[in-house]
């Protein structure tokens, strides 16, 4: 509902722009020779910047490599890294062996099916079959449910010993196994024989939503495409221009730096925003990411992201005189934010040291910030830390920006 | 006598020790084709560019319809239109967004058709600029420096590297120019363009003016000087031959 009343808007917005467009060519029109728009000077300098932005947005739907770039690449890093990290809790590979085919055994077997820790293999049937499987890495242990087990004993309970089969090298998983058998069984025992245990372990929900790995995984590659697009598209892009004399001819008219800056920044962020929805659609969809957050607040932290991180690209295209001497300089600032500022490995995995240092790199709070949105459900106001980091960045790096910029 | 809109008074500008601009003045008159002509290095480009506002200027001023150039360059750059030695433009946008784009730099709505059609690329409307030909893209540049109206045009260099058709389609477009009241001031090294179209012209060397008049009274001046051409003129030249037999027209692709 609320995200309907919000795209309402947004469209009564465009409309509004649009009729406010057609006006002013209407105007034109009863007047040819007359080619001032009839607006306040304000509102001129932002209407350059509304058609510039206008005109390379769709340049940009023009350009295949463009376009997969921006929405093609990120998604097929997704795809790699959401199938190695996709299961999300943990599961065992198991063989189970049911030589019993008593009713309890075959109930038992039945309920393992349905249970997702156990990841039943269904080629190995029998023990030797198994017995290969393992030592072959497939799977972790074996499961024997021997003849005789789940037999009524002489008090007409079913009893037995399940056998769990392991080697050396998988038994901190037989013991994980072992001791979740061990539970089972002991409910299924407390149905018949009503035992009171003196001492219980009772397991209690605190912590409403924690981090699946994909989850975690999930918000490094929206960073990725962040820095990706943000950093390489005008690293690349400026030099071209200057080499061709068009920001040089540009030069030549009244155009202001942040005029130009600014139609960059309106169209990196609906082109990034874009291919970061197109990435949560399919992180939704395929790999069932848990969105708690708001998808506004998120919108508006993640655009936050983008033109903070255009930024640096702005800069160092803006200050490239060609391409061979932005490269190095580009990968100096890319590379460590890729692997320091937990778009690859997660943070908690550094150092203190470390994390604290990485804690100020201006991806870090991009990237932490749309994971407590996404997986915690936090408002921008709980983001203040993070907000305060970009926003100390964002006057850097803008200063710096503006200050090295160069027509040709 | 129109009153001059471009001044120039002892203009200079060094890069080290090299003086490029060397007190250079002239003034040009409003729809007047002033012409600076020179050997390579002799600081037209240098001089063409601090006009432009390109350039920082070392000492001297130089003002275009009373606003000074050094003190307001965005002034400047409303009542200027300026043609590159080498047009470029972003691929993947067609002519009318081009236009458009240009329009908007200046804070102003224009209905490009119209403006293409000036120039006869009124078909080419849609095309991307990668799809033009050199000489479509001269006239094309031309285009998108007249969106606002300039006082004054600048070309460096515009027919380089034209074929004689084209050559002769942009002394049309330059002489349009005049007829609507642009002043035009321009660098060639073609010595035969700048006696076709410019009403005066600057010779330069090693930074500065050394001749400065119309055509006609310089030529006067040298024979005069008792200059005498060795070989005696011909009635036509081997261009007027190329023109006569491939036509006066411009080419399909040019």
């Amino acid at each position: 509902m609320k995200y309907l009343v919000f795209i309402i808007a947004a469209l009564i917005v465009f409309r509004i722009i649009r009729v406010i467009i057609k006006r002013t060519l209407n105007n034109r029109q009863t007047d040819p020779n007359d080619t001032k728009l009839n607006l306040p000077p304000w509102a001129l300098k932002l209407y350059t910047v509304w058609v510039f932005f206008v005109v390379n947005l769709k340049r940009v739907f023009r350009d295949r490599v463009a376009l997969f770039f921006t929405f093609l690449f990120p998604l097929i890093f997704l795809f790699v890294f959401g199938s190695l990290s996709h299961s999300g809790h943990v599961s065992y590979r198991v063989a189970l062996i049911n030589e019993s085919h008593t009713a309890l055994a075959n109930e038992y077997q039945n309920s393992l099916k349905n249970d997702k820790t156990f990841n039943i293999s269904k080629s190995a049937t029998t023990i030797s079959e198994a017995n290969q499987s393992m030592s072959r890495g497939e799977i972790d242990v074996i499961i024997e449910l021997p003849p005789g087990f789940g037999k009524l004993n002489s008090n007409g309970i079913p009893s037995g010993d399940a056998v769990i089969n392991y080697s050396q090298s998988n038994a901190q998983e037989a013991q994980a196994l072992s001791s979740i058998m061990q539970s089972q069984f002991d409910s299924i025992t407390n149905r018949f024989v009503k035992v009171e245990k003196p001492l219980k372990v009772v397991s209690k929900v605190t912590n409403k939503y924690s981090l699946t790995a994909f989850d975690y995984t999930f918000t490094g590659l929206l960073g990725f495409a962040v820095l990706g697009s943000g950093i390489f598209g005008p690293m690349n892009v400026f030099p071209e221009l200057k080499k061709m004399g068009i920001l040089r001819r540009l030069h030549t008219t009244p155009l202001r730096v942040w005029q130009f800056f600014l139609s960059n920044m309106i169209g990196q962020a609906i082109t990034g925003l874009m291919s970061l929805a197109a990435m949560i659609a399919v992180a939704v969809g395929i790999y069932n990411l848990k969105v708690v957050g708001d998808y506004i607040t998120l919108t508006a932290f993640l655009a936050i992201g983008i033109v903070l991180i255009l930024g640096i690209g702005l800069a160092l295209g803006g200050w490239a005189k060609n391409e061979r001497q932005v490269a190095p300089l580009g990968n100096i600032i890319v590379f460590p934010m890729m692997f320091l500022t937990g778009v690859f490995f997660p943070r908690y995995l550094m150092p203190q040291w470390l994390q604290s240092v990485t804690n100020y790199m201006p991806l870090t709070p991009v990237i932490d910030g749309a994971r407590m949105i996404l997986t915690q459900g936090k408002s921008l106001l709980d983001l203040g830390p993070q907000l305060a980091v970009m926003g100390v960045w964002m006057v850097i790096i803008y200063a710096i920006a503006f200050r090295v910029f160069r027509w040709e | 006598m129109p009153e001059a809109i471009l001044k120039v008074k002892k203009l200079s500008k060094s890069y080290g020790e090299v003086k490029a601009v060397d007190n250079i003045s002239f003034e040009v008159k409003k729809g007047e084709i002033f012409g600076i002509l020179g050997p390579n290095g002799a600081g037209k480009t240098t001089t063409l560019e601090m006009l432009e506002t390109l350039r920082s200027i070392d000492s001297g001023s130089a003002s275009i319809n009373g606003i000074d150039v050094a003190s307001s360059p965005y002034e400047i750059r409303g009542v200027i239109g300026v043609q590159p030695q080498t047009p470029g433009f972003q691929d993947r946008t067609k002519l009318t967004e081009i236009i458009q784009m240009f329009a908007a730099a200046y804070g102003e709505k224009v209905n490009p058709k119209q403006f293409l059609e000036e120039v006869n690329l009124g078909d080419k409307a849609n095309s991307y600029v990668e799809q033009l030909s050199g000489g479509q893209k001269q006239r094309f540049s031309i285009v998108t420096a007249l969106v606002h109206n300039p006082k004054v045009f600048f070309l460096d260099e515009p027919t380089t590297g034209l074929d004689p058709q084209a050559r002769r389609n942009l002394w049309e477009l330059i002489e349009e120019l005049k007829k609507r009241g642009i002043s035009v001031i321009l660098t060639t090294h073609y010595m035969e363009e700048a006696q076709m179209l410019c009403d005066r012209i600057a010779i330069m060397d090693n930074g500065k003016i050394i001749a400065l008049d119309t055509p006609k009274a310089l030529i006067k001046a040298l024979l005069k000087r008792g200059f005498t051409k060795k070989q005696e003129i011909e009635k036509a030249n081997l261009e007027d031959v190329f023109i006569d037999l491939t036509g006066k027209e411009l080419g399909r692709d040019s």
